[in-house]
């Protein structure tokens, strides 16, 4: 093959194959349908396959499970409720695909939102335009609430610049002989995690704590001994490692390879992920790792219990997921002005009605502010004992805050 | 200079385990001018063999190689046989087509055989290190980069010491001309596309050991491996071995002299560089038709 022609058939090929990952990763796989039968039809597009489809897959069992609970009592204002869910491969122009065929083909009647800020940012823009609400249980990124939307609202706690708050406050008033002089922040180049690390270091840094390590790495990095490298060389007292999943493992996995062992070690969302974290890290070096959580399987809040058997009951024993807990608070929050507007035709009185009222969800009592940005606080959890415990703020603690990062000290 | 020393051995121990898993990649193209799109998803899939084989019975992941790669090996050449083959002589657009579909199907059935939860394979020597002076070296990082070294040296003695070296490089070089000598180069193809497999099968052992994955992890994958084999020049296994080593010290340099937020964009920088001046990559070669289309 000539030189000239190899290289049409690269163009080729790099066309075709980013026409057949839209065509595959447009794949519905539920039946779809607009209103007919008298059912309310809610889509919704996760990431079903690709880097995120954990937590897609996650969100889909929330939204079923709170599917399956509404239909059990009766329905929707007496309407079933259908789902219709799409598979955005962890995509951002694929899931701007999704949303209007949901909306312009499959005429939903309402819209639930997908995961992650860097597909919500989108997401929510396409249900902006068409003027519908959009409840989204994780995009928290602070800049999706800085667009003017209206119709938008974020069924966590706090945004994620807000979401190490109750932490770092904490840290800040301890005494001096026990509080970080130094500290460390390293972050993920993500929506997410960024904003998250930036609100710790703001209030760190005001109550004198020097940063000595500042870095922000691209999503795609796999390695992070020389991260932990420079770390180490810096030698803080405090690491506040904004993180996903994977990054999260793979950071925590270096600085134990690399003997760095901070006297205190604050990392975001993957600490949450229960036996998936432990099992990466080992579960005796998770022992005193703290992070922010939006939900305990444990807590008092109205209607937990039952989300909790319900899952149990559909999905076996064993861990709840916080992201299918978030999916099935946004679903709280979308049957909650469903019910007191009385109707779905007006998206307009929905969005209004979230705007000035509050919902009691699983999470606990949610409310927003008129960029739809929720105004609560996280909660803060600490693996202890081989165990993730709530132990901030103190009303909602399973267990007392313990000070200190102890690899190989847990069971 | 120790952060330097440091650097530059993370760097080569990176580059080490890249250079394994392009291999096969190259390999494959070399032969049957396929470029194999599902070369991630087979790292992977072999990253959950490991872990299945370690988990289940506490076999070493790194020892386990030599069940991984003949496992690995085997699905390359059935793969080979059910879909590759019927469009080997298809235009080059076409397996990029189909290996992108396989790759999708792949992760599909690893999603439905192990989850798509992350799965982390930790040997008891995965979080120590060899340290020497004020040099640490990950153990996990050092046994990987020896036996990619090992199983590269393997492959290379194969394709230059051996008979089915001499008729994979005749199939590659003129495969005409190779039939007319009695080298069945459909035979051959399907081979190499099975060693090729079975490379990225090993490559994907000590991946499982170094980092969490998850069916989607191919994705990643397949980007930093398309861009080593281009940046070495496609077909050439010992530009495929630079061109790793390269991006692993790039990645490695840029993360610790510059920005970790720059540390993937870099070495593809440099690709893009490499390019302008050889477009036939560092080591790959310049083809008669192609200096005629010129």
């Amino acid at each position: 093959m000539s030189h000239v022609s190899l290289r049409r058939g690269f163009t080729a090929a790099a066309l075709t194959g980013v026409l057949a990952l839209s065509l595959a990763a447009c794949g519905d796989d539920s039946d779809g349908g607009g209103d007919s039968d008298g059912s309310i039809v809610i889509g919704t597009s996760l990431p079903l396959t690709g880097e995120f489809s954990q937590p897609g897959k996650a969100a889909q069992q929330g939204y079923e499970v709170w599917q399956k609970m509404v239909n059990d009592d009766g329905g929707l204002i007496g309407r079933e409720v259908e789902l219709v869910v799409k598979d955005d491969a962890s995509n951002q122009n694929t899931i701007v695909a999704d949303y209007n065929a949901l909306i312009g083909q499959d005429k939903v009647d309402l819209l639930l939102g997908t995961f992650s800020s860097l597909l919500n940012l989108p997401a929510s823009a396409v249900a902006e335009k068409a003027q519908m609400l959009y409840v989204e249980p994780a995009g928290g990124s602070p800049d999706m609430f800085t667009r003017g939307f209206e119709y938008l609202f974020f069924t966590q706690q706090a945004t994620s610049d807000k979401q190490g708050k109750v932490f770092a406050e904490w840290v800040a008033a301890l005494p001096e002989d026990e509080r970080p002089e130094t500290a460390a922040y390293p972050t993920l180049d993500d929506p997410f995690a960024a904003p998250n690390v930036a609100g710790i270091q703001e209030i760190l840094e005001a109550a004198g704590i020097e940063t000595v390590y500042e870095e922000t790495y691209a999503i795609d990095t796999k390695n992070f001994d020389t991260i932990v490298s420079a770390m180490k060389s810096a030698d803080p007292d405090l690491v506040v490692h904004g993180a996903q999943f994977e990054d999260g493992i793979g950071l925590t996995r270096s600085m134990l390879k690399a003997d760095f062992t901070p006297d205190m070690f604050y990392e975001t969302n993957a600490p949450s992920f229960g036996s998936q974290y432990s099992d990466g890290i080992g579960v005796e070096n998770t022992e005193g790792v703290v992070y922010a959580v939006s939900h305990s399987p444990d807590a008092a809040t109205p209607g937990n219990a039952e989300f909790v058997a319900a899952y149990e009951d559909m999905f076996g024993e064993g861990e709840v997921p916080e992201d299918a807990a978030d999916a099935f608070a946004a679903g709280q929050v979308l049957q909650a002005a469903v019910e007191a507007v009385g109707d779905i035709d007006d998206q307009k009185a929905l969005a209004d009605w979230l705007h000035d009222n509050e919902v009691e969800t699983i999470l606990g009592p949610l409310s927003w502010d008129e960029t739809g940005a929720p105004t609560g606080d996280f909660l803060i959890g600490q693996w202890q004992n081989g165990a993730p415990e709530i132990v901030l703020p103190e009303d909602a603690a399973t267990a007392e805050i313990e000070i200190g990062w102890h690899p190989g000290g847990a069971d | 200079m120790t952060e330097l020393l440091q650097t530059l051995l993370l760097g080569l121990l990176l580059g080490g385990v890249y250079a394994l898993a392009a291999s096969g990649l190259t390999l494959i193209f070399g032969v049957m001018r396929v470029i194999n799109i599902a070369h991630g998803a087979f790292v992977i899939l072999a990253a959950f063999v490991t872990y299945w084989l370690w988990d289940a019975y506490g076999i070493d992941p790194l020892l386990a190689i030599v069940i991984t790669t003949p496992i690995v090996f085997a699905v390359g050449w059935v793969t080979y046989k059910v879909a590759v083959s019927p469009l080997r002589t298809a235009p080059m657009a076409s397996t990029v087509l189909l290996t992108f579909g396989l790759a999708l199907v792949l992760e599909g059935v690893m999603g439905e055989l192990w989850g798509n939860n992350s799965t982390a394979i930790r040997p008891s020597y995965a979080d120590e290190s060899f340290t020497i002076g004020g040099i640490f070296l990950p153990k996990a990082q050092v046994y990987g980069g020896l036996i990619a070294v090992l199983v590269l040296a393997l492959l290379w003695l194969v394709l230059t010491r051996s008979w089915l070296g001499r008729a994979i490089r005749a199939a590659a070089t003129n495969p005409a001309s190779a039939e007319l000598v009695g080298i069945k180069v459909a035979s051959v193809a399907a081979l190499v596309f099975a060693i090729g497999i079975g490379a990225a099968g090993a490559a994907g052992a000590i991946t499982g050991v170094l980092y969490p994955f998850v069916p989607g992890s191919h994705y990643q994958w397949i980007a930093r491996l398309l861009a080593i084999v281009v940046l070495g020049g496609l077909g050439s296994l010992n530009g495929a071995v630079l061109g790793a080593l390269l991006f692993g010290l790039a990645e490695t340099m840029t993360s610790a002299y510059w920005s970790p937020q720059w540390a993937t964009a870099v070495p593809y920088a440099i690709v893009f560089a490499v390019l302008l001046i050889r477009p036939q990559g560092l080591l790959g070669t310049k083809l008669r038709e192609d200096v005629v289309a010129a």
